[in-house]
């Protein structure tokens, strides 16, 4: 018993040592910024993306003399811990809290209410418009652009194939991995596509669907079957980099998302599209640092850097890429090139007249606002979340 | 026999009886001792263990908000250590109590799904409640006739029954319920648990239940049968019980609860069902429960206790930018200790000496 109380007192007296341990103060004069991901940098894609944006961001608003400081929530599942934790941030004392997944607004917007003088993001959701709330926001890029671009690159490295009699007309075939049917996604690669069109006239696309934003093994074995039903060409909007692998190994090319995927692909990965996301970190921080405010729903693109294209792998690529990928950029930046050029597809045949951009009645079926007028579907004009969810001819949906 | 040739260097013999302060002497050192070892884990990410603990504390318990979140965090491990509480008296190891509150927030949501707009809001919370405490039940009940009727090995059988009602809210999620991106919407206002003291209701739920479970166990003839079966099943068999019938009424009894827990996590904290909904709660509260030695107010005490850790763990992530996995680190090696320190307050180690004094009691 004696023996034991010893014990006792020593374990006492040991954590008592470091009770004397002292900290060293935090820089004071800095702005706390929290950030909500879902994943971390492992996933070489989605959040790796948003790290590399926020590591830009500070770096460029230290030199405007902001010094920022993250408090950064990983692998945040879409549920009431999304809540707890924008909650963690705004105790934290955060000035705006970015959250980068779309499930994640539903329970950011059960904290924000409470919090009026913290502005709450939700990266690529669209609530903002109809929460009546003056601390929400919402902030996407107009990725189809970049879509457009790498698509470009892939059609000229198809109509290469084409010309040097290596495929036919007809097997000029892309195979898209997608993750879910809905806007996000069925924009996205209607842009690649049409990209691919303008300068591959006779190009056909092909889209599997996953049903999973990260799956790795879902997502190379659709890239598997794609090439094995003949596509000469892999493009994906899923959080991996297998299909990447996949496509190398059944000997087609790839264009990627999200991160430059040549590393792990080189004789397959052409090019890759990806979000700066320091253009808004930027831009939304600097405003809460100077007591201003900033747009409740923010779309930036090509032009503003917001868009941007990997590296070219130059071994692969067709021979006047750059020059043609150089020549549709300033088409795109000054607005002579319109990626949903109504001319330039059809829908069941006709040209497309007339689409809603907006759903206002929550069904998730767009009702307001006529989304086609000079010539072209307006994507993310009227929300910074994409509405395109329109089948158009010459894309084919394989699930 | 030569006791100098045969005695093992070290060897066990069990206490017959222990003092009671001595007892709580053996579990304040394991704790001291756990926070120790995290001692050394914080150190390695370069902080001050102690700011670190402070830093726990203060993120736990330090302002009203905290203390609701850790509230909020503790509840369902207490309604759920509660749940798993009967089965364990009986020795019967259910390990699919994340199924079961899946099973009954699946339930509850089908329930909310169907009558909202048609039934006020407290009829409809009340027959979201009824459906869950079916739906877990029934889920459970599975498991256990077939344990009562083949003898079939209820671990295993309750651990795999998880897997596929979390994979039919999975495939619910991303398609006949889907309202966008493979999530199903969130819960009309009337559908969800309204707020007391800044939490939702369901701590007032579960600390009814503490009561009930407790006289349950205690005090009725159905606990004693649960106690007896658990002690030997012979000696409950030779009195004339029926044991089969018994195992399915509690295992019912135990899924209903979860169910119920499943119901107070879809209502009142996620406002929705999507398959992390148990997010490890069936698993975390069986901890709970054998920390609290199945005693129902024990639990209150423990459950609360892991919500301190939890919720400090994540705002000295937060605060500290130490990793997420220091936190899990801390929170490993304090219920290690913790329950492992029962193993000394039950036995205890004898070192071999020349004298043949005895040995030391650590």
């Amino acid at each position: 018993m004696k023996k034991l109380l010893a014990l006792v007192l020593c374990l006492a007296l040991v954590a008592a040592l470091f009770v004397g341990c002292q900290e060293e103060s935090k820089d004071t004069a800095a702005i706390k910024v929290g950030l909500i991901c879902i994943g971390d940098e492992n996933d070489q894609g989605y959040t790796y993306n948003f790290i590399r944006g926020k590591d830009a961001a500070t770096k460029a608003l230290k030199e405007k003399g902001i010094n920022v400081e993250w408090v950064v929530k990983w692998n945040v599942p879409e549920g009431d811990a999304c809540e707890d934790a924008n909650i963690e941030l705004a105790e934290a004392g955060c000035k705006v809290i970015f959250n980068n997944s779309f499930g994640f607004e539903p329970y950011m917007l059960k904290v924000a209410p409470n919090y009026p003088e913290i502005q709450f993001v939700a990266c690529t959701n669209k609530a903002s418009r109809t929460d009546d709330l003056e601390n929400t926001h919402n902030a996407f890029a107009a990725i189809y652009e970049g879509r457009y671009l790498a698509g470009v690159v892939a059609g000229m490295k198809l109509q290469q194939l084409i010309d040097d009699g290596t495929i036919t007309d007809e097997q000029a075939v892309i195979g898209y991995v997608g993750a879910f049917p809905f806007e996000e996604i069925k924009s996205g690669y209607t842009a690649y596509f049409l990209g691919a069109k303008s300068v591959c006239p006779s190009v056909t696309m092909k889209v599997q669907f996953v049903n999973d934003w990260s799956n790795a093994t879902l997502e190379s074995n659709a890239a598997s079957a794609l090439c094995d039903m003949g596509c000469k060409l892999i493009s994906q909007h899923a959080d991996n980099s297998t299909p990447a692998t996949m496509a190398q190994s059944k000997g087609a090319y790839f264009t990627s998302y999200n991160n430059d995927m040549i590393s792990v692909a080189p004789e397959a990965c052409l090019v890759g599209t990806r979000i700066d996301w320091s253009v808004y970190f930027c831009e939304a921080i600097e405003a809460v640092a100077n007591g201003k405010n900033f747009d409740q729903d923010w779309c930036k693109g090509l032009a503003d850097g917001a868009v941007v294209l990997t590296e070219l792998n130059k071994d692969i690529i067709a021979p006047g890429t750059e020059e043609k990928l150089a020549e549709v950029e300033k088409g795109l930046k000054d607005g002579s090139i319109q990626v949903f050029d109504t001319k330039t597809f059809t829908v069941g045949g006709q040209e497309l007249t007339q689409a809603f951009a907006l759903d206002t009645d929550g069904d998730f079926a767009p009702d307001k606002e006529e989304a086609v007028f000079n010539g072209a579907f307006h994507e993310s004009y009227y929300q910074s979340a994409p509405y395109f969810g329109i089948d158009i001819d010459g894309i084919e949906l394989l699930n | 026999m030569d006791e100098k040739t045969k005695t093992p260097l070290l060897r066990l013999a069990k206490r017959s009886s222990f003092p009671k302060p001595a007892a709580w002497a053996i579990r304040v050192g394991s704790i001291l001792f756990a926070l120790l070892l995290g001692c050394v884990a914080i150190l390695l990410t370069g902080n001050s263990p102690f700011k670190a603990y402070a830093t726990m504390i203060n993120g736990a318990l330090g302002s009203k908000v905290y203390l609701q979140q850790t509230v909020k965090k503790a509840v369902p491990l207490l309604g759920c250590a509660l749940a798993i509480a009967p089965c364990f008296k009986m020795r019967f190891w259910n390990i699919g109590a994340e199924g079961q509150i899946t099973a009954g927030a699946l339930a509850a949501t089908f329930v909310a799904r169907t009558f909202t707009g048609k039934l006020p809001s407290l009829p409809l919370l009340l027959l979201m409640a009824a459906g869950a405490i079916l739906g877990g039940g029934l889920w459970a009940l599975i498991p256990a006739f077939f344990k009562a009727k083949w003898n079939t090995n209820e671990t295993l059988f309750t651990l795999m029954m998880n897997y596929i009602i979390i994979g039919v809210v999975a495939w619910l999620q991303a398609g006949p319920w889907e309202a966008q991106q493979g999530r199903i919407a969130q819960f009309d206002a009337s559908a969800q648990l309204p707020k007391v003291l800044g939490v939702h209701c369901g701590w007032i739920i579960v600390l009814v239940l503490v009561l009930l479970v407790h006289i349950y166990m205690r005090h009725t003839k159905q606990g004693y049968e649960i106690a007896v079966i658990g002690d030997s099943m012979r000696t409950a068999q030779y009195a004339g019980m029926n044991v089969g019938r018994i195992m399915m009424r509690t295992m019912f009894l135990s899924g209903a609860i979860s169910g119920l827990v499943g119901f107070i996590i879809a209502a009142g904290a996620n406002h929705t069902l999507a398959k992390e909904i148990a997010g490890g709660v069936g698993f975390t509260s069986i901890t709970v429960a054998w920390l609290s030695q199945l005693n129902a107010f024990a639990m209150i005490a423990i459950s609360m206790m892991l919500g301190i850790l939890t919720k400090g763990a994540d705002t000295l992530q937060t605060a500290m930018s130490v990793p997420a996995a220091i936190s899990d680190i801390i929170i490993g090696l304090l219920l290690f200790c913790m329950l492992g320190c029962e193993f000394f307050i039950n036995y205890r180690l004898i070192l071999r000496k020349k004298t043949g004094k005895g040995g030391a009691a650590v």
